[in-house]
């Protein structure tokens, strides 16, 4: 690429706005960063940008006045930068300040959110493909220790053996069982048809995963099932959804507490509610929780993206998804999704 | 015994049928031989679909086949290829899929590529069995 098809940039602010615009100029191989100015010598951006050994200074008079610039871009947000750099800019050096670098930086920042949720979808379907390979490799041996204890159990009639070997039975059993639930688990990023699906059998089959949520394990279950509440959806997201929503609730009550499951049938339209006695949810968070990212998990403990996921479910199966909470007393949420397309 | 020979066809008794297993694993194909057994069929073993197909060649037993139980993961051969692999060479036996992949999707194909029973491991015996004595009646029925 020729010098003259490269456009040589500087960036004014080195806050939020200044992160991302180094983070995306960086990678396009037809711009050049001349230097980062901000007045603030510990601005994020700046320690950055001297990692990258781009030039860096508080001084921004003397970033604007540089030769050979083809564009300043101001994300300060301060107005008064405006005039300075108009003040001490060449003429033929263009920039971009204002609301037209607000919205440059939007754009980066929704960019860069699309592709870490874009990642995150990929890892849950690596982590199915992963999953479903470990549940084969496990059944195989799995297959040979049962069937020849079976096989034992045939061929002797000696109740000290038959005892032992029902015990040996009875273990492989619950592996299978485990098994069973990480495929289930896993299954749910790879379909997308809506069928009919019977909810009461897929709160069970969830429960079954969402038990693993916490190591401590002192939980009261709820049960109270409508009779053939049947939602139209595809039965691996509605899984996803319900796994998620318990193991929220599960954690919220740090593994003690009562989780409510019910499930009824109103005018085609199947309704499922998940309660449970925990920390509750404040108010001025309520309305975050939706929200992409949005995580009071600890670093590295929860994607943010659980919810947002949750909601992006219902709402395409033409669902409504409700939670009410109070500090202290617990989180309800309730799902209400149709029976039949329309 | 070695893997390939084939039990009880010259003992004297009846037999319930003769089943080809395949499976690269050699403990599948023997708890499944065993079950088998019991139940008075007799066992050609192979490890995948093209040692199978030069065993029971080899025995001349070609024309006896009554039913084959496969995996369908295969070193070189993978899930309906190994299918239409068999129908090739026995258009009209019964298969029977016995793998360790609970996979719907996988199943409703076979099913529909005329697969008689999708079975995931672990099986029970009598679940084997019965599987077996079902698609060897649907066999009789279907008068091939």
């Amino acid at each position: 690429m020729s010098n003259q098809d490269r456009t040589t940039v500087v960036i004014l602010g080195a806050g939020k706005g200044g992160t991302a615009l180094l983070e995306l100029f960086t990678r396009l191989p037809g711009v050049e960063i001349a230097g980062i100015a901000d007045q603030d010598a510990s601005a994020p951006a700046l320690q950055h940008a001297s990692q990258l050994g781009i030039p860096i200074t508080q001084d921004l008079v003397s970033l604007i006045s540089l030769q050979g610039i083809n564009l300043i871009v101001n994300v300060t947000g301060d107005p008064h930068l405006d005039l300075l750099v108009a003040a001490h800019k060449h003429p033929e050096t263009e920039v971009l300040g204002g609301s037209a670098s607000k919205v440059l930086w939007d754009f980066v920042q929704h960019a860069s959110q699309i592709q870490s949720q874009l990642f995150q979808t990929e890892k849950l379907a690596g982590m199915g493909t992963f999953a479903s390979g470990i549940a084969h490799d496990i059944n195989n041996p799995l297959y040979i220790l049962l069937a020849f204890a079976e096989n034992i159990l045939e061929e002797t009639d000696d109740p000290r053996i038959h005892e032992q070997v029902r015990s040996i039975i009875e273990a492989g059993k619950r592996i299978q069982g485990i098994c069973q639930n990480i495929t289930r688990y896993a299954r749910a990023t790879n379909t997308d048809n809506a069928i009919a699906v019977e909810v009461n059998e897929k709160l069970d089959e969830a429960l079954n995963i969402a038990r693993y949520a916490t190591t401590l394990q002192d939980l009261t279950i709820v049960k109270s099932f409508g009779e053939h509440v049947e939602v139209l959806v595809n039965p691996g997201e509605l899984f996803q959804v319900l796994v998620n929503l318990m193991t929220n609730a599960i954690q919220a009550m740090e593994g003690k507490g009562t989780l409510t499951l019910s499930t009824s049938c109103e005018n085609g339209v199947g309704k499922i509610s998940i309660a449970d006695t925990g920390s509750g949810i404040p108010t001025e968070n309520l309305e975050k929780i939706f929200d992409p990212f949005f995580t009071t998990k600890p670093l590295g403990q929860g994607t943010g993206l659980g919810l947002h996921n949750v909601k992006t479910i219902i709402k395409k199966y033409r669902g409504e998804l409700r939670v009410e909470s109070k500090v202290g007393k617990g989180t309800t949420f309730s799902i209400e999704l149709p029976r039949s397309p329309k | 015994m070695s893997e390939s020979q084939t039990a009880g066809m010259f003992s004297g008794r009846e037999s319930e049928g003769l089943v080809l297993v395949v499976d690269d694993e050699s403990d599948v194909r023997k708890v499944v031989r065993m079950t088998l057994e019991k139940s008075g069929y007799d066992v050609v073993e192979a490890e995948d679909g093209e040692k199978a197909i030069e065993e029971i060649k080899k025995g001349e037993n070609s024309i006896l086949l009554n039913l084959i139980i496969t995996d369908i993961r295969m070193p070189n051969m993978n899930g309906i290829d190994v299918i239409n692999y068999y129908k090739k060479e026995w258009p009209s036996v019964p298969i029977i899929v016995l793998t360790g992949f609970p996979d719907v999707e996988m199943s409703t194909t076979m099913l529909q590529h005329g697969v008689s029973d999708y079975l995931v491991k672990p099986v029970e015996s009598e679940k084997l069995r019965a599987s077996v004595a079902k698609a060897l009646e649907q066999r009789e029925v279907r008068g091939f």
